[in-house]
C-alpha cells in the first residue's frame, strides 16, 4: 500500500502522518436492563505537510487515499510559515498496554461483566435505578515522517463504569475503573458505591465562608486541568500562564509532587509515542512544591527554543480524536500519594466538604489557575459526613489556595473525567486547608 | 448510495433496521494571536447502522463501506441479544416523516466563497482586536461544516437531506495588571453567509468589554438575585432545563421521571418554553432528524406548565407521548441521541429598567460563557456582569459562576423581557462517548431569577 508518506516524499518539504484505527465494542444498561450494543470499527488519518517552508493539513479515513497530499499541499498554500519540523527517527520505549484476551472480548463478556457489577450492587442495594456500562477497545496508531519517524503502537483498554441517580434528584453517584487487561467484577467499588450512596440520604448546605476541603481522586481534575493548563508551552511562549518565568520555584504546597508518566505499566493512559511521533517519558512537573517541568509539543517547544516533552496530544478540553491539532498535554498524570486516610481527614474537619466532582468547570478562568463550579460530594460536620452536598459552590485557585495542603492520603486511584475529553490520571485524596465556599 | 443502502438494509430479517451514510466537508481556519495555527479543506465518510429486533437494540458505525453488511448482520444478532435479556421490550413509535430530498437553500450560501475568501475574513476580524493594546493573544476560527446524509430504513423511507453551519468564533484574551480574561464572540452559527459580515461594531463592543474586565472586580460568593442577558438566560434554559425535556435522560431514571409529568407546575404564568427546528437560519434548524422524521415546533412549558418533551421514536413509546423528531447524531461515528433544536423562553414584556429598578442588591450578568447539567443540578458561567444597587447598574464584575437547582430556580423567576435574540453559535456535548453538538441554537429575552448561588471570591 503506498500511503501518504511515500507520496508526499520529493512532492512537499516534509510530511507527517497519523492513523488511528479503533474497534470498540461496549454495553450499555439502564435501570439495571441490558438496553444497547454498540459496535464501532473506524479509521481516520491526519496529514501535515510542511511545502515551500509553510504548513498546512488535511484529514481523511485510509492514508493511501490519493487526494490527501493534494489537499495538504493546497492548504500549505495560504498557511503560516511553518517554525518548527516534524519528527525524525527515535525509538519508543516499551509500553505494556496490549491485552489480547481483551482485544478479543466480546459482547457476552461484556455482559457477564456488567451481571456480575449489577447482581453485586443489587445484593447491597436492590432498589437504586443502576446504570452499567462497559466497553473493551482495541487501537492501533502509526506515526509516519518524512525524516524517518516510523512509531506504530497498539493497545486494548476495558473500561467499567456504574451509578444510580440518587432518589427523586436525578444526580447520580458514580463509579468507574479501567485497565489494559481483563478483570473481574470490583467488589471493593461497589462496596464504596454502597458507603457514598448512604451518604447521600441527606440533603445539606454548608454555610457561605472558608473551610477545608477534600478533594476525591475523582476530583482532582479540578486542580489539576488549571495547572497543566499554566505547564502548557503555548501558554507559557505567550506569557499569558501564571507560571511564566517561574521555573525552579514554588507554586504549589511542598506536600505536592505532580508527575507525568506515560510509561506506566498496565495503564490505558499510558503511550510509548505522542501524535507527533515523538517518544513519550516518565516526568515529574512539580516536586515538592517546585516547578520542575513544563507540557511541550513540536511547535511551542521550538518557539521556546527547547525540545518536544512528548506531550503533543490530539487534544482539547471538549474533544480528542484525529482532527485536533496537537496541543501540549499531559498525558497520564500522576499526584504522588502522602501518608495520610481519608478516615483520618474527615475526623480531622469540624467542617468541611468532601469532593467527589464539580459541575462547571471549563465556565471557569482555569488557564489562569482559578476554578468556580458547583460542587458534588459531601458535606462534614464534626468529624463525620452528614450529607450530601446540596446548592453549594466551591471557588478557588490552584496557585495561592494549593500552597496550603494539609495532608494526601496513601491510598491512590485512577480517576476519569466524565464530561470533559481531558484524559485521566492518578490521585490520592487531597487536604485543602482552606477554600472559598457559597452556600447558605 | 440510496440502492447502496437498500440492498443493504433489505438483506437483514429483522424488525427495524435504518442506515445512514454520511458525505461529510469540513473547512477550518484557526488563528492564535497573528500566527495562522490551522487550515484545512478536508472530507470524510461513514456509516452508520441501528437494528431493533426482538424486543432489542444495537447499534454499528464503520468508515470502510465494505464493512457495512458484515456490520449490519453483526447489530442484528446483538439486537437479538439484548431483546433476550428484556422484560420490557423496546419498541418504535410509528414514522412520522416522508421519503424525499431535503438540501439546504439560502441566497447567501457561503460555501461560493473561495477558500482565500474566507482567511481573509477571519483575518480581518483577528486583525481589528490584535489592535487594542490590552489584547495578548486571540483565538479566531472559520468553521464550515457542510454533512450531506442518506437515510434508508426498512419501512422503506428513503431520505437524502443536509447540514449546514458556519460560524465565525472565537476568544478575545486581555490582560492588564497581571490578570487575564477572556471574553468569546460568535458570527453565524447557520447556513447563511450574511450573518458572517459587516461585525465590526458588535466585535468592537465585546473588545471593548474584554479591554476593562482584568480591572474589574471578582464577583463575591452569595445568594442573591439576578438579571440575566438573553444570552445568558438561554444557555440558562437549555442547562437548566432543557436537558431534562430529553426524554432519553429520564428513560432509566423512574424516581425522577414521576416528578417531571406533563401538566407538572415548573414555573409562574409568565413562563413558555419552546423547542422548534423549523425556525429558519438559526444553529439548532433541520427538516429532517437522523431518524427520518419531519422536524417539528414543541411546547415544553405553557404558563409555568410541563406541556411537552423531546423524544425519539423509541422514547415516545416508552413515555406514550408523540414522538418529535429531536433523534440526532453529530457524525456516522455516532448513533443518535434525543437532543434540543432551537430551544428558547418566549417573550414576555418586562423592560429591562423596570427589572434593575427591582433589585436592590444583586447581580446584571451578561456573556454566555458554558454549562453543565447533572441531573436537576446545572452551573453556568457569565463573562462579564454588573453589580446592581439600590436598582442601579454600578461597577463592571469578573470571574462569575452560577449554579441552582431546576424546580426551585424555575420558580424563581419573577421577570421575563420582551427582547428575545439567539445565540450564533451552537454547542452541547452529551452521552457517553461524549458528542459535542454545534447544531444546537438557544435563546430568550432578558429575565429575572429572584435568588441564584453565584460563585465567587
Amino acid at each position: 500500500m503506498q500511503d501518504a508518506i511515500d507520496r508526499a516524499c520529493g512532492v512537499v518539504d516534509f510530511a507527517e502522518l497519523h492513523w488511528t484505527r479503533e474497534r470498540t465494542l461496549s454495553v450499555g444498561y439502564g435501570d439495571g436492563h441490558l438496553q444497547s450494543i454498540v459496535d464501532n470499527d473506524l479509521s481516520s488519518v491526519a496529514l501535515r505537510v510542511i511545502d515551500k517552508g509553510r504548513l498546512g493539513s488535511t484529514f481523511g479515513l485510509r492514508p493511501d487515499e490519493p487526494s490527501l497530499v493534494e489537499q495538504a499541499v493546497r492548504a500549505a498554500s495560504y498557511g503560516d510559515k511553518a517554525t518548527f519540523s516534524f519528527a525524525g527517527a527515535a525509538e519508543a520505549p516499551r509500553v505494556d498496554h496490549y491485552h489480547e484476551e481483551v482485544a478479543h472480548f466480546t459482547a457476552e463478556d461484556l455482559v457477564r461483566l456488567c451481571d456480575a457489577v449489577r447482581d453485586a450492587v443489587r445484593r447491597v442495594r436492590p432498589d437504586v435505578a443502576l446504570h452499567v456500562h462497559a466497553s473493551a477497545a482495541t487501537t492501533r496508531r502509526t506515526v509516519r515522517t518524512t525524516l524517518g519517524a516510523n512509531m506504530d503502537d497498539r493497545s486494548t483498554s476495558l473500561v467499567l463504569a456504574f451509578g444510580a441517580p440518587i432518589r427523586g434528584v436525578g444526580v447520580s453517584v458514580n463509579r468507574s475503573l479501567g485497565a489494559v487487561g481483563s478483570f473481574a467484577a470490583p467488589l471493593d467499588l461497589v462496596a464504596e458505591f454502597d458507603t457514598w450512596y448512604a451518604w447521600t440520604e441527606n440533603a445539606s448546605t454548608p454555610r457561605t465562608g472558608r473551610m477545608p476541603v477534600i478533594f476525591a481522586p475523582e476530583a482532582s481534575f479540578l486542580y489539576l486541568l488549571p495547572l497543566w493548563a499554566g505547564l502548557a508551552g503555548n501558554a507559557i511562549e505567550k506569557k499569558t500562564s501564571p507560571v511564566t518565568e517561574r521555573m525552579g520555584e514554588t507554586i504549589l504546597s511542598p506536600r505536592l509532587t505532580l508527575r507525568d508518566d506515560a510509561l506506566r505499566a498496565g495503564d490505558p493512559a499510558s503511550r510509548p509515542f505522542d501524535d507527533e511521533g515523538v517518544p513519550c517519558q516518565r516526568r515529574t512537573l512539580v516536586e515538592s512544591g517546585v516547578l520542575r517541568g513544563l507540557l511541550l509539543d513540536l511547535r511551542s517547544a521550538a518557539a521556546l527554543g527547547l525540545a518536544s516533552t512528548g506531550n503533543g496530544i490530539k487534544r482539547e478540553l471538549f474533544t480528542a480524536g484525529t482532527e485536533i491539532q496537537p496541543n501540549p498535554w499531559a498525558v497520564n498524570w500522576i499526584v504522588e500519594p502522602g501518608d495520610s486516610s481519608l478516615e483520618a481527614m474527615i475526623a480531622e474537619l469540624d467542617e468541611g466538604l468532601l469532593v467527589t466532582g464539580g459541575i462547571g468547570f471549563h465556565s471557569g478562568n482555569y488557564s489562569q489557575g482559578a476554578f468556580s463550579v458547583q460542587a458534588v460530594g459531601f458535606h462534614v460536620r464534626a468529624g463525620r459526613v452528614i450529607g450530601r452536598l446540596d446548592r453549594t459552590m466551591l471557588s478557588g485557585n490552584i496557585y495561592t489556595d494549593f500552597l496550603r495542603v494539609r495532608s494526601l492520603s496513601r491510598e491512590a486511584r485512577r480517576a476519569y473525567t466524565s464530561m470533559l475529553s481531558a484524559g485521566g490520571g492518578c490521585a490520592p485524596y487531597v487536604l485543602v486547608d482552606s477554600l472559598q465556599v457559597a452556600g447558605v | 448510495m440510496k440502492e447502496l443502502l437498500g440492498r443493504a438494509v433489505a438483506g437483514l430479517a429483522v424488525d427495524y433496521v435504518d442506515i445512514r451514510h454520511e458525505e461529510n466537508r469540513r473547512i477550518r481556519i484557526a488563528f492564535r494571536g497573528r500566527r495562522l495555527s490551522d487550515i484545512a479543506e478536508y472530507s470524510n465518510s461513514g456509516s452508520h447502522v441501528r437494528v431493533y429486533d426482538r424486543g432489542g437494540k444495537a447499534t454499528a458505525s464503520v468508515s470502510d463501506p465494505d464493512r457495512l453488511h458484515a456490520a449490519a448482520r453483526s447489530a442484528a444478532a446483538a439486537a437479538r441479544l439484548v431483546g433476550s435479556r428484556r422484560e420490557r421490550p423496546l419498541r418504535l413509535a410509528p414514522r412520522v416523516g416522508a421519503s424525499g430530498s431535503f438540501p439546504v437553500r439560502t441566497p447567501n450560501d457561503v460555501r461560493r466563497l473561495s477558500l482565500s475568501e474566507k482567511l481573509a475574513l477571519v483575518s480581518h476580524y483577528n486583525d481589528q482586536i490584535l489592535r487594542d493594546p490590552t489584547v495578548v493573544d486571540t483565538e479566531a476560527d472559520y468553521d464550515e461544516f457542510v454533512s450531506r446524509r442518506t437515510l434508508v430504513t426498512s419501512e422503506g423511507q428513503a431520505v437524502e437531506y443536509e447540514l449546514v453551519n458556519v460560524t465565525i468564533y472565537g476568544l478575545i484574551i486581555t490582560k492588564q495588571e497581571g490578570v487575564v480574561q477572556r471574553v468569546r464572540f460568535a458570527f453565524g452559527g447557520c447556513e447563511d453567509g450574511a450573518r458572517l459580515l459587516g461585525r465590526e461594531e458588535d466585535l468592537a463592543q465585546l473588545t471593548a468589554i474584554a479591554h476593562d474586565l482584568p480591572l474589574a472586580e471578582p464577583a463575591r460568593a452569595g445568594t442573591l438575585p439576578v438579571i440575566l442577558d438573553p444570552s445568558e438566560a438561554g444557555l440558562f434554559i437549555h442547562e437548566a432545563f432543557g436537558h431534562l425535556s430529553e426524554a432519553d435522560g429520564l428513560q432509566n431514571n423512574p424516581g425522577f421521571r414521576a416528578r417531571l409529568k406533563l401538566g407538572v407546575t415548573l414555573g409562574g404564568p409568565i413562563l413558555n418554553v419552546t423547542d422548534d427546528a423549523t425556525l429558519p437560519a438559526l444553529p439548532g434548524s433541520y427538516e429532517v432528524d437522523d431518524e427520518g422524521s419531519s422536524a417539528r415546533k414543541t411546547r415544553l412549558i405553557s404558563d409555568g406548565r410541563l406541556t411537552g418533551r423531546l423524544h425519539s421514536r423509541e422514547t415516545a413509546t416508552e413515555f406514550g407521548e408523540p414522538p418529535s423528531g429531536n433523534m440526532r447524531a453529530v457524525d456516522a461515528h455516532f448513533t443518535p441521541l434525543v437532543r434540543m433544536s432551537n430551544i428558547f423562553i418566549e417573550p414576555h414584556g418586562a423592560a429591562l429598567d423596570d427589572m434593575v429598578a427591582s433589585i436592590d442588591h444583586g447581580y446584571y450578568l451578561c456573556g454566555a460563557k458554558g454549562g453543565q447539567t447533572t441531573g436537576d443540578q446545572f452551573t453556568f458561567g457569565a463573562t462579564w456582569g454588573y453589580r446592581i444597587e439600590g436598582g442601579r447598574i454600578g461597577p463592571l464584575v469578573r470571574d462569575i459562576n452560577m449554579s441552582g437547582e431546576l424546580f426551585s430556580t424555575l420558580a424563581a423567576i419573577s421577570m421575563v423581557g420582551n427582547d428575545l435574540s439567539f445565540a450564533e453559535r451552537g454547542g452541547c456535548g452529551k452521552g457517553g462517548p461524549q458528542q459535542l453538538n454545534r447544531k444546537s441554537g438557544k435563546g430568550a429575552p432578558h429575565i429575572k431569577i429572584d435568588r441564584v448561588t453565584v460563585g465567587g471570591v
